[in-house]
């Protein structure tokens, strides 16, 4: 069941009844029914891997009870390093066994042995390196006692299996979902307003702008050895655009989902193409994930803590553990490897903090400046999606260097195709809509909101691609 | 609570007026232009009667060129093909050109040896184009029985046509708008529906003639031919080029079968299925002499 599905449309509204009419005696009936609608959201894909996610909650939930209650610090990490001992083989298992085994026997057959690798080629559980990276956040938090093991199963098995944030995020963080969960929520109406409209700007984002993106930027990739410069160009700028309204507008989707539930996540997307510097740039993008890396992986490797050449293999080593998070290919590597050497510059020369302020422009030189650095970090990352992208690294190589040396600019394939120029155009309103709402959630709130909110769905409907329909991209992962 | 349902229930209200309004005009004006087809058939053509008409997908669009055929023979015929369709589109192509009261002597349906053996009808990609009637008891029905799922996008546009306009919107939405400024406009293809692919150099691999056996499982020509003995039409079996396919066709004695899979010249092909602009002369001229001389 996806977010921009019909059934999901029939679900919603349903679930959204019973939890405020039905169930809304306490907390208790709220998480009951909340709970009771997640397993049956996450079996719409397969109710098999609902006992991956059962067998993972419960796991948890003991593990952190149990490293509570031990009285040596032994113990307590014996715990540790078996709950996420267990969770990561899971992940193992499930996304990265083939991986791993396919490449030792490249490698073997590199060096002249022939080997017959037994692949597993499992279908990999969705959402599962979410909900895993959920639950390791809550076990290390209890280790590191900055929270108590929750001791209430339902509100526990609520926090692991929230249907908004069930299969692709944002990573919640007990220190902020918990306490939600484990009061009554009351209606709010200004919050459901918000919720709505961040659904309605969601799927805008996705249905309108990734979907149609898509439509380009996939044909350009699968023909890319036919493609000029110019075509090729559009396609990485084309699939920059799609990833971005696809996972941002699901995480809109996601978060406006929960407002009408009363429960607030955790912000997940912050206008990243407008940043100025590619540190700003992780600090916008996939929020969730990339504080998650801090929080649980740079922090503990010793962050910044132990001279320069701590900070940079720290960094290399979130972002290639990153890339790696996003699947098992050597493309998401080398695209975790760009971002980390992208990243080296401003950590040599301590500038990696030097934009945390918001953009703000005037008639001057340093607003020229700031929309040049925007401008290039949209390039760098651009060139770094192409990796994400490509199905091998030869093909990334070949796309870039057939984009570089091509020199040809005739509108190729732009013209022919269903989506021509009216697709740049389409891409360059939703970047003013974006830039010039930067500083709100989205951009339908505020004055003549239901002006904005007529004109969002009559683009939904005129422009959203439907006969054509796309899969989450984040869904894969 | 209740103010949160209501105004949501109100906007709802408010976009399903304001969208079916749009959608109904849209459809409105699509279905009195000449863009896709049916239009065409419908808004385009005035004759009543013609000596035949070819019917298929885009093969049937793009290898037999009616005007040529009607200056070799001096008969009056009619390209009724349709891209992206199979033979359940072909049969309710043939039963419209039917109900607008036109008339043919013989019907060329151009096959494909996939779609002839199958069994399993189902919605194809260009079916949409039909929406403009949906109104017709022909087309409704058609929509009903072929879609899959819950919501029926097409079949319910009879009563709300926000969801087959917006599901389909960059190909009907966006051509009505079109089709409003300039209504005679043809979606590819002539005055007398045909259209043909360029000459250029194809990619296709070279490789050894094998055979494709074929049957007459699927049950939308079994209702084609039905139709055309009700009707009195001849009924004429076409076979375009495929490369390096032979197609074996099953003996029977109720149609004529032109069989060209082939006769065509390597250079003549657009790609593997379909011929370039000298193919189609090449295949015309050659269904001419044997539709002449049986």
């Amino acid at each position: 069941m996806f977010f921009n599905s019909l059934s999901f449309a029939i679900f919603l509204p349903i679930v959204f009844l019973l939890y405020w009419f039905v169930f809304n005696k306490n907390k208790t009936t709220q998480n009951a029914v909340l709970i009771v609608a997640s397993y049956y959201f996450y079996s719409c894909w397969d109710w098999r891997f609902l006992f991956l996610l059962v067998f993972s909650t419960l796991l948890d939930y003991f593990s952190a009870i149990m490293m509570e209650n031990s009285t040596t610090d032994k113990k307590r990490k014996i715990w540790l390093w078996l709950t996420i001992g267990i969770n990561l083989g899971f992940l193992g298992v499930f996304k990265y066994y083939d991986f791993f085994v396919q490449s030792f026997a490249d490698l073997l057959n590199g060096f002249g042995f022939q080997t017959n690798p037994v692949l597993l080629k499992l279908i990999l559980p969705v959402g599962i390196s979410f909900y895993t990276f959920h639950g390791l956040s809550y076990v290390i938090d209890i280790y590191y006692k900055r929270i108590t093991a929750e001791r209430n199963f339902i509100d526990y098995s609520l926090f692991v299996s929230y249907f908004p944030l069930l299969v692709a995020g944002p990573i919640e963080r007990a220190t902020h979902l918990l306490p939600q969960v484990k009061i009554k929520r009351h209606f709010n109406f200004e919050k459901a307003k918000e919720g709505v409209y961040q659904i309605i700007w969601g799927l805008v984002k996705k249905v309108v702008i990734a979907d149609s993106c898509a439509t380009y930027a996939n044909a350009v990739f699968d023909n890319y050895e036919s493609m000029n410069s110019l075509s090729l160009m559009l396609g990485a700028v084309y699939f920059a655009f799609q990833i971005y309204g696809d996972f941002s507008g699901y995480s809109d989707i996601a978060l406006g989902t929960s407002k009408l539930f009363g429960i607030d996540l955790l912000k997940n997307f912050n206008y990243p193409y407008f940043s100025r510097d590619i540190a700003e740039f992780w600090r916008r993008w996939h929020i969730s994930l990339s504080s998650w890396f801090r929080d649980y992986l740079y922090i503990p490797l010793g962050g910044s803590q132990g001279g320069m050449w701590m900070k940079v293999r720290n960094t290399f080593i979130i972002f290639l553990v990153s890339g790696f998070w996003h699947g098992a290919n050597w493309t998401f590597i080398i695209w975790g490897l760009l971002n980390a050497i992208y990243f080296l510059p401003l950590l040599l020369r301590n500038k990696n903090r030097s934009n945390m302020g918001e953009i703000e422009m005037g008639w001057n030189f340093n607003s020229v400046k700031a929309i040049l650095n925007i401008l290039g970090t949209f390039v760098l990352t651009t060139v770094a999606w192409i990796f994400f992208r490509a199905n091998s690294i030869s093909e990334a190589i070949g796309y870039i260097q057939k984009m570089v040396t091509d020199f040809h600019f005739d509108s190729q394939y732009l013209s022919n195709e269903r989506y021509n120029f009216e697709l740049l155009l389409l891409v360059l309103v939703f970047v003013f809509v974006e830039w010039f709402n930067r500083s709100k959630v989205e951009p339908l709130s505020g004055k003549a909101s239901w002006i904005k909110v007529t004109l969002a769905i009559m683009a939904l409907l005129a422009l959203g691609v439907y006969s054509d329909y796309k899969e989450f991209i984040y869904f894969q992962f | 609570m209740k103010k949160f349902i209501n105004k949501i229930a109100l906007y709802t209200f408010f976009i399903l007026l304001i969208g079916n309004g749009i959608a109904f005009l849209s459809l409105y004006v699509l279905g009195k232009s000449q863009l896709y087809k049916n239009q065409f058939v419908k808004n385009g053509v005035k004759e009543k009667h013609f000596d035949y008409v070819v019917l298929g997908s885009s093969t049937g669009l793009t290898t037999l060129d009616t005007k040529l055929i009607d200056k070799t023979l001096n008969t009056s015929g009619l390209n009724i093909s349709m891209d992206d369709t199979s033979l359940s589109s072909h049969y309710l192509m043939l039963q419209y050109f039917l109900s607008l009261g036109k008339t043919t002597d013989q019907l060329i349906l151009c096959v494909t040896p996939g779609d002839l053996q199958n069994p399993v009808n189902e919605l194809n990609n260009n079916d949409y184009r039909f929406l403009t009637e949906v109104q017709d008891t022909l087309i409704y029905n058609y929509y009903d029985r072929m879609e899959q799922g819950g919501l029926k996008v097409l079949a319910y546009s009879k009563f709300m046509p926000i969801l087959g306009v917006s599901y389909y919107n960059n190909e009907l939405f966006y051509p009505s708008l079109y089709a409003f400024l300039k209504p005679n406009k043809r979606n590819r293809f002539d005055d007398k529906g045909n259209f043909t692919y360029p000459q250029i150099k194809n990619n296709i691999e070279k490789g050894i003639v094998s055979n494709i056996e074929t049957s007459y499982l699927n049950p939308s020509f079994l209702k084609i031919k039905k139709l055309c003995k009700q009707k009195g039409i001849d009924l004429v079996v076409y076979q375009s080029p495929i490369y390096r396919k032979n197609v074996v066709f099953p003996t029977n004695e109720d149609f004529k079968i032109i069989n060209h899979s082939t006769i065509l010249p390597e250079e003549l092909f657009y790609d593997n299925i379909h011929v370039n602009s000298k193919g189609r002369t090449f295949c015309t001229l050659a269904f001419c002499k044997e539709i002449k001389n049986p």
